[in-house]
């Protein structure tokens, strides 16, 4: 599927990290040529050597009244905070916006785990009497959108979509459409996920510490889109605007290159590529950018399902105005994301293309 | 944009008051409860211990010894549901397999298995790793995706109770909009400890089996299974030459921003999503024959719904009857709205309002008609379902024949 696009804009973005609190954090991590990976400490990774990109600077409380943020899980907590450094960045304050025409599409990987392997544990020591209630209600992957909507006063459309490494991007055409459709004038989208230790152990135990992660990641990343109508009214600046949308589920045998034709639909024309989940992995993808420049975040903050939100805010943050920027996202077995851009005037001036170690 | 109208040609559901569309119809139609004593795992220490379970479900009857194992019980009712769906469409060969994808709705998934693990990596023994492969619903979308061939759209809404009735909305949508020719659209949910021992906690489970916006009512009845229906655009359909079940007229999703677990009292969310989906169909309110309920037998979201319901229909409320198959299928949380959508549809191509089980007697606060006294032949076309969720997730759709 292809869906092209000249009414939206994307007027703010933000994200949490392992590099710390907003994109800047991760543009400044960029051009240093380091990363913000740490050891997994042997007890949790028993086989040693293994790095994550857990968001250790990030502080609940410094985004919401510490009373609050002890009912949230981690996971909601990373979406309060990036939701709401992604509004301030866009200017918009949602009491002065119809809280009905604001809403949220979150991708969340994991977000509801820790909580159910928190509250599974319970009744497995204690049995019923072992059963927190005040823990269920968090086991859902739609509490970090939720609690998001809760804390932001955000009523129009709210939805979360977990697809593998492409989660971030799901609710990213889901939010485009709903723009739109008319069916609201903003919407947050992008991606959240926490890190656990106990998914290490997971991880270890189906192989995929060994298959596709030198190391995972945890935080979120968010945009905040906006018809271009709305934005112009309210004089917001204009990071990027969204070009297209295009996605195919599976790139079945045999039919490799008709599905990357499709995927690739008008994606000849870019200045920068972002790179999420498997997409350095997957060679027809790598073969038809290979002249391009990319740069894939996760290499420096850890990968995770929903990183999604935080490589395209890193993109738009890159991306100087008027050039095309092109986020490609991929999972081991479908799906496929190509999502284009093009800079606006309010973009950044900064180029990935010359930082330290970001160039395949 | 002139969107193209969406149509069903295909439906599939395997679940525990049926498991395909026949055993299913004949249990919407002659109010036949699939709600029984649970046996999947022990609920002996709980007070509740009935749910609607599949009964009897053996993988080895569907699937060869290795792909059973490597497939969680979501994702395997989530095949059955979407071969029967396909199969009934005649879709085979008619599109190229990026012009079909597949939107579905998801809960609490392999959960089911993945509890095992952890169950056995507390105790300190070994447990075969494959019991994780499931933790994350996306998973049946992949499954159903590599199994159907379908290498268009591939997408998991996972908005708790509210997740698959988004889906087909979505799913819907995809096609409106030309984006895709087909998509199989639904979802696919399975009990658990998770699931029944949180809402145990909560102490909103009924150790009867549930009553729907009777008098008495003290909760849910928890269910599994899944159900999917193929959409196409109704040009596509016709030139093919494919049965027509009816149409996803529209649909609309909000978030309350109230509160995680409890409704907003007066329903105005609830009204707003029922009254934008209403206007997403482009009909007006006076056509809505009847309403499938969320329904879940709770104390507080059977009043809340009743309260949304006047602020829709006003005076003519009561002639508007709103429904729950809940007490039918007991609660199948992220396929709930799939298999009440599905519910919808072949009630309406039978003209009948199906009957809400389980009547206890009268409560005051719901006072509007719930077809308590049996099912009812309706001549209306349109009804809508609707979907309730944790985080005040809300979607809504409009269903006609």
């Amino acid at each position: 599927m292809i869906y092209s696009y000249n009414d939206i804009v994307i007027s703010g973005f933000s994200a949490v990290t392992a590099a710390g609190n907003g994109i800047e954090a991760v543009l400044e991590l960029l051009g240093s040529g380091r990363d913000a990976l740490s050891s997994v400490p042997d007890e949790i990774a028993a086989n040693g050597g293994q790095r994550w990109g857990k968001a250790l600077g990030f502080r609940a409380s410094d985004f919401m009244p510490p009373l609050k943020a002890r009912k949230l899980d981690r996971c909601s907590q990373f979406a309060v905070g990036a939701s709401g450094l992604a509004l301030k960045d866009a200017g918009i304050d949602p009491k002065n916006i119809n809280a009905e025409r604001i809403g949220i599409a979150l991708g969340c990987g994991f977000g509801g785990v820790a909580n159910s392997a928190e509250f599974l544990s319970g009744y497995f020591k204690g049995g019923v009497e072992g059963l927190a209630p005040v823990l269920f209600p968090n086991t859902v992957s739609n509490a970090p959108a939720s609690n998001s909507s809760i804390e932001h006063g955000l009523k129009g459309p709210n939805v979360t979509l977990v697809q593998r490494f492409c989660s971030a991007e799901s609710a990213f055409a889901m939010a485009c459409r709903f723009i739109t459709e008319g069916r609201a004038d903003v919407m947050l989208t992008g991606g959240a996920d926490d890190l656990m230790p106990l998914m290490i152990t997971g991880f270890a135990a189906t192989g995929q510490l060994r298959r596709y992660a030198a190391c995972f990641g945890e935080g979120s990343g968010i945009l905040v889109l906006e018809s271009a109508a709305h934005a112009a009214r309210r004089n917001a600046p204009i990071k990027a605007t969204v070009e297209a949308v295009a996605s195919v589920g599976l790139l079945p045998a045999g039919h490799e290159q008709e599905g990357a034709d499709r995927l690739f639909t008008g994606a000849e024309q870019c200045d920068l590529i972002s790179l999420s989940g498997t997409a350095g992995d997957t060679p027809l993808l790598m073969q038809r950018i290979e002249a391009h420049a990319t740069f894939d975040i996760s290499s420096i903050l850890g990968r995770s399902l929903a990183m999604g939100g935080t490589a395209i805010a890193t993109l738009l943050a890159s991306l100087k105005p008027g050039q095309q920027g092109l986020h490609l996202a991929a999972s081991p077995e479908g799906p496929y994301y190509a999502i284009r851009f093009t800079g606006g005037t309010g973009a950044a001036s900064t180029s990935h293309c010359d930082m330290k170690g970001v160039s395949y | 944009m002139v969107k193209k109208r969406v149509v069903i040609t295909g439906l599939g559901v395997f679940c525990g008051a049926g498991k395909n569309v026949t055993e299913f119809s004949d249990a919407l139609l002659n109010g036949k409860s699939g709600i029984a004593p649970l046996d999947l795992f022990d609920v002996s220490a709980f007070p509740a211990r009935i749910g609607c379970q599949v009964k009897g479900y053996a993988p080895l009857d569907h699937f060869d010894r290795t792909t059973a194992r490597k497939l969680s019980r979501a994702d395997q009712f989530g095949l059955i549901a979407v071969t029967e769906a396909l199969t009934d469409s005649g879709l085979a060969g008619h599109y190229s397999p990026f012009d079909m994808g597949v939107s579905m709705g998801g809960g609490a998934a392999g959960m089911f298995q993945s509890e095992q693990w952890l169950r056995s990596l507390l105790a300190g023994e070994s447990a075969p790793p494959v019991l994780l492969r499931g933790v994350l619903p996306d998973k049946t979308a992949t499954e159903i995706a590599l199994a159907c061939n379908l290498a268009g759209y591939q997408g998991t809404v996972t908005t708790a109770c509210s997740s698959s009735a988004t889906a087909i909305g979505w799913g819907a949508e995809l096609v409106a909009t030309g984006q895709q020719r087909a998509v199989v659209a639904g979802g696919s949910d399975t009990l658990s400890l998770l699931t029944f021992g949180g809402f145990n906690s909560l102490k909103v489970v009924d150790p009867e089996p549930c009553s729907p916006f009777s008098l008495g009512r003290q909760g849910i009845s928890l269910g599994e299974g899944a159900a999917f229906l193929v959409l196409e655009s109704e040009e596509d359909a016709l030139a093919r030459g494919a049965r027509i079940y009816g149409a996803v007229l529209g649909y609309a999703l909000a978030g309350e921003a109230y509160h995680m677990t409890a409704p907003e009292p007066t329903g105005s969310t609830a009204a707003r999503v029922m009254r934008d989906a209403i206007a997403a169909a482009g009909i007006d309110s006076s056509r809505v024959g009847w309403v499938n309920a969320h329904g879940t037998g709770t104390p507080l979201n059977d009043v809340v719904e009743s309260n949304a319901m006047k602020l829709v229909f006003g005076e003519r409320v009561p002639s508007v009857p709103l429904i729950s198959t809940k007490a039918m299928t007991g609660h199948c949380l992220g396929a709930a709205g799939a298999i009440e959508a599905l519910a919808t549809v072949i009630a309406l191509n039978h003209r009948t309002i199906p009957q809400t089980l389980n009547f206890r007697g009268r409560d005051p606060e719901c006072d509007l008609d719930y077809c308590h006294e049996g099912k009812r032949p309706c001549e209306a076309g349109i009804a809508m379902s609707n979907s309730f969720a944790f985080g005040g997730n809300i979607t809504s759709l409009v269903l006609g024949i």
